[in-house]
């Protein structure tokens, strides 16, 4: 009797077992259902994977709106006990999530990773302390957008290319005089922009080795750098050679006035060329690229890789990691990474992919493609274009979108940026004193 | 205090109570000792740091880098607050009164009017939100057709703060006026009538006789609609403005739809510093505090009661 | 005289309930609209009003905000009136020390809303409980700690409906209700009630419930509207979609940008709006009545 209860208790205990899967959560940022989808899709894939190989694990992906809502959701999760294993993560939060110290550095998971196969300027970026903390998984920058029709309409020639502030200026003239209802540039009023002519120009946008050296104290906003661009932008927007919807941070606003043909010229992320080229297939016109145009008289030192990559948290158990390790492996691996860059512009961040798309003669078919992979392979890579590190980045940046506002409807550029240093070194010392 | 008291138990009572007094004690009383204690403290959610830093949230709420952005707040809180309350309170009396009046579908017209009872800030900004989108919303689909403009409505600053007043006045329209009616239901029919025997025209005898009698209810609701505007509309800020745009000096330190609670969520949650949320938080509630002492001490003597 | 202004006030009352309907109307017409016509001028009425309702109520999970909504909104509404009239009770029908103080305890919490205590509630509620009661013990038993320091302790409730329903079970509000409410209530009846030998139970449900239809009525209904627009606390204490209420859940489903699907989001904000609308109808009589008793008190 007595064995026979032990019997089926264990066959009950080993049933338990087997139908006792443990989740492996990836939180990510992305709201659109092509992006989610692709995600999915790879999530399903994966657990397929592991069932065939008698796992009991599965990856449950959630999405959670922007990066910073899921950050937060990370630490309020973690506060509790139950983070989620994957967190995908914003350039521009590196700091700040590891000084919340609820993240585990990927090289100390298992036998680490290996990054080989992983283009430099992204592996540049999310060194931090000489080591790296997640793995790249969206990377994208500005490039120039042009609507080549428009161009010709407006008497110039429909391959100009402007490369510099005074290039797009003097277009912007001869837009301006041809009578063409469209305006010269729009591009969406985000301190992103900024962060990159900043780099471009070799400047950093933090003292201490843009923050790699030290905890940056100082944010670099009355640099000749910074006034450059904010002059730029100025003299564009008093000539009424600029267009945005009036909200910052619009990227959607700012895509539609390009693909409507409100603007000649439209700067934008890299990651939204698959949609724009769908866009202006539509509309009806030919879609043109250029590098970032850049201050003048400054070398093209290159961009910063913006984007977001994904972060291990700590508290599990090493098996959990390692599961979860493989996943973003295998979700980054080089077939995925193609067919992520294909779906969406962003680049592939590793080499063997590039090496693939170049196999296949994707770069060729659409030039395009080129110009944005160009401009991130040569980009020098130093502090400047490594990108700053700050805890208060994010205030940061809105205190600089807030200042190009003001100086948009009427600020002098260099009180506006002085008012805005001041600012942004007390959110950083307000930042720094919390250690 | 009415004695009413008829049961004897020392122990009944205290159980019937003790739920509600823990509930209480623990999740406002405590959380109210908390906000005063973090207040004095520097501490931020994400990195899970706390320091007792004295007065520093206090200097930098009133004096710090960022003292011009507040006291902007401030004065825009207090703008926000007294057009919603204004408008609105004025609004539902005349359409109260009105609707109370014995004609040809009253009732229809009542029902009308209180149904937005039912309405949650988020629901009347949602609608909002679509309503004035300037590319797609209907209003300027509407313009556009016959006056060939699109305003900007929500990033163009004193249209966005307009348009939000105008979202949470008529969230809370119906709130109002069903109190109204209430209220008016109360007023003795025989006022009316005797002041228009003495000649008393229907305009004066709105503000002689309707006004005052409704006044009890006015305080009531001067009450709620304040907190209403102050919390509340936190809702209908979020999903149409985010408390933008940055407005034309002096009104360029903030957003110029930020209302106070907004701000303390801003940087109390999304930027994780809860000792300064507190000492802002602080600040909010001496300013509810202040009001309702006010309220009661020189509200109350002016409020005529209707069984008087 | 009066029919020499009827014609105004109907002219008056047409364009104020035009005012207070267009924004609705509006949001019903194109919620019937296909996905084409949502983005024209045009107002007439389509047929695609449930193909909406299914897109939003299925693929944007409408029905998972719902249920929670549901939930949280009925055990608070339930959970509020049956405190709320304990505490009347107790207040009216007994006779204890302090009970001035714990009657001004109670309404003093009018002043402190919870938007207020939004941060130090979060860290209370969201914070990891004590690892052990001797821990707790530890931090307890000096004042120090409780009275001057930010507690390090919480409940661990972020993400689950704990969160969105405990802290709003006690009612400054109704007890306040209740209590002016047996005070209105003569005297013989309670006298009555102990001469037959009632026990305070059988008296709360024979005669003070009964008795109390319109207030309780009253109550439910700005209980269940309140908690049910609730939108900061549940949007800064739930961070999983699972355990989402319905007004930050719509928030969720427009999501950003241009590429909105408005015809889904209007069919969706209507379906937010019915609960409380359905509730409020059909204790209307109750609530007014309720509120015309203790305004004339």
């Amino acid at each position: 009797m007595m064995k026979q209860f032990l019997a089926v208790l264990s066959l009950v205990a080993l049933l338990g077992m087997a139908m006792a899967q443990t989740n492996i959560e990836f939180w990510y940022a992305f709201s659109d259902d092509a992006r989610s989808g692709w995600i999915q899709d790879r999530i399903s894939e994966f657990n397929e994977q592991l069932s065939a190989d008698g796992k009991d694990y599965q990856v449950v992906g959630e999405r959670k709106g922007s990066y910073r809502e899921t950050l937060d959701a990370a630490v309020l999760a973690a506060r509790q006990g139950t983070p989620p294993h994957l967190v995908q993560l914003f350039e521009v939060g590196s700091q700040l999530a590891v000084d919340t110290g609820i993240f585990e550095p990927v090289g100390n998971v298992g036998g680490g990773i290996d990054l080989s196969d992983y283009i430099e300027p992204v592996i540049n970026y999310y060194t931090i302390d000489g080591a790296v903390n997640s793995i790249p998984f969206n990377s994208s920058s500005p490039i120039l957008y042009i609507n080549k029709d428009l161009l010709e309409a407006a008497g110039l020639d429909r391959n100009l290319v402007p490369e510099t502030y005074s290039d797009i200026l003097s277009a912007c003239e001869t837009i301006a005089a041809s009578g063409i209802e469209a305006k010269c540039i729009g591009f969406n009023l985000h301190s992103w922009f900024f962060e990159q002519w900043m780099a471009e120009q070799g400047a950093p946008l933090v003292n201490n080795g843009n923050g790699r050296d030290e905890r940056a104290t100082e944010v670099l906003l009355t640099s000749d750098a910074a006034k450059n661009i904010v002059s730029w932008i100025k003299n564009l927007n008093d000539n009424g050679y600029y267009t945005y919807t009036g909200k910052l941070e619009d990227w959607d606003g700012s895509d539609a006035i390009f693909t409507n043909q409100q603007a000649v010229f439209h700067i934008t992320s890299t990651a939204d060329l698959g949609n724009i080229t769908a866009a202006t297939k539509e509309a009806g016109f030919e879609l043109g690229a250029g590098k970032l145009p850049i201050a003048d008289g400054a070398e093209r030192n290159g961009v910063v890789i913006g984007g977001a990559s994904v972060w291990l948290t700590t508290g599990h158990p090493e098996e959990e990691l390692e599961v979860a390790k493989d996943f973003i492996i295998y979700m980054t691996n080089t077939e995925n990474m193609v067919s992520w860059h294909k779906l969406t512009g962003y680049y592939p961040v590793r080499n063997s992919s590039v090496d693939e798309l170049t196999a296949e003669g994707w770069f060729a078919e659409d030039p395009n493609y080129q110009v944005a992979f160009d401009q991130l392979l040569e980009t020098i890579p130093n502090q400047a274009t490594g990108g700053a590190l700050m805890g208060s980045f994010l205030e940061t940046r809105t205190i600089i979108e807030e200042a190009i506002q003001k100086v948009l409807n009427g600020a002098e550029v260099d009180a506006a940026l002085e008012e805005a240093k001041k600012l942004a070194d007390a959110a950083l010392a307000d930042y720094n004193s919390n250690f | 205090m009415r004695d009413h008291a008829v049961f004897k138990s020392r122990f009944l009572p205290w159980l019937l109570l003790l739920p509600s007094l823990i509930i209480l004690a623990i999740f406002i009383y405590f959380p109210a000792l908390q906000t005063f204690v973090l207040s004095f403290y520097k501490s931020n959610l994400r990195l899970g740091t706390r320091r007792f830093t004295g007065f520093e949230n206090f200097y930098n709420l009133f004096a710090g880098a960022f003292a011009p952005a507040y006291r902007q707040i401030f004065l825009q809180s207090i703008l926000f607050s007294a057009s919603v309350v204004f408008i609105g309170l004025a609004l539902s009396v005349v359409l109260a009164t009105f609707a109370s009046q014995k004609i040809v579908g009253a009732r229809v017209y009542r029902l009308f009017l209180i149904w937005p009872f039912a309405l949650s800030p988020a629901v009347a900004a949602t609608i909002f939100a679509f309503l004035f989108n300037p590319e797609v919303g209907g209003v300027n689909l509407i313009l556009n057709e016959l006056f060939g403009i699109k305003p900007r409505w929500l990033d163009t600053p004193w249209l966005a703060f307009m348009l939000v007043v105008g979202a949470a006045v008529w969230k809370n329209l119906g709130y109002n006026i069903v109190f109204y009616l209430a209220a008016l239901q109360n007023i003795p029919k025989e006022y009316a009538e005797a002041a228009a025997i003495d000649g008393a025209g229907p305009i004066a005898r709105f503000f002689r006789i309707t006004v005052p009698m409704l006044s009890p209810m006015t305080f009531f609701l001067l009450f709620t609609n304040l907190t209403f505007s102050f919390f509340d509309a936190f809702g209908i800020i979020d999903i149409l403005t985010r408390g933008g745009p940055v407005g034309y000096p002096p009104f360029d330190n903030a957003g110029m739809t930020t209302i106070m609670m907004y701000r303390v969520f801003q940087e109390g949650i999304e930027q994780g510093k809860s000792g300064f949320a507190a000492a802002f938080s602080l600040f909010i509630l001496t300013i509810i505090i202040i009001i309702t002492v006010f309220q009661f001490r020189y509200g109350s003597r002016r409020v005529q009661y209707g069984d008087n | 005289m009066k029919n020499r202004y009827n014609w105004l006030i109907h002219l008056i009352l047409i364009i104020g309930c035009a005012i207070v309907m267009f924004p609705v109307v509006f949001a019903v017409i194109k919620a019937t609209q296909t996905r084409s016509a949502v983005l024209t001028p045009s107002l007439v009425p389509g047929t695609e009003f449930f193909t909406n309702l299914r897109a939003v109520w299925v693929e944007a999970s409408l029905w998972k905000f719902m249920r929670n909504s549901f939930v949280v909104a009925i055990a608070v509404t339930i959970g509020k009136t049956i405190l709320s009239l304990f505490a009347g009770m107790a207040l009216v029908y007994f006779r204890f020390p302090a009970k001035r103080f714990i009657f001004g305890f109670i309404l003093l919490t009018l002043m402190m809303p919870t938007e207020v205590l939004l941060v130090p509630l979060f860290d209370l509620v969201s914070q990891r409980p004590p690892a052990s009661w001797e821990a707790f013990w530890l931090w307890f038993r000096d004042p120090r700690h409780v009275f001057l320091e930010p507690s390090p302790f919480g409940f661990g409730w972020a993400n689950t409906y704990w969160a969105i329903i405990v802290p709003f079970l006690a009612s400054a509000t109704g007890t306040f209700l209740f209590r002016q409410h047996f005070m209105a209530i003569p005297q013989s009846l309670a006298d009555a009630a102990r001469i037959d030998g009632a026990t305070p139970f059988q008296f709360l449900s024979r005669i003070l419930v009964p008795m109390s239809v319109n207030t309780i009525g009253a109550l439910a209904v700005i209980q269940f509207v309140y908690v049910w627009d609730q939108y900061l606390w549940p949007k800064v204490i739930i961070r999983r979609e699972d355990y989402q209420v319905v007004q930050v859940g719509l928030n969720l489903i427009i999501g950003t940008g241009e590429g909105v699907q408005w015809g889904y989001v209007m069919a969706g904000a209507l379906l937010t709006l019915i609960p409380p609308l359905l509730v409020f109808a059909l204790l209307q009589e109750q609530f007014m009545r309720g509120f015309a008793l203790s305004e004339s008190k």
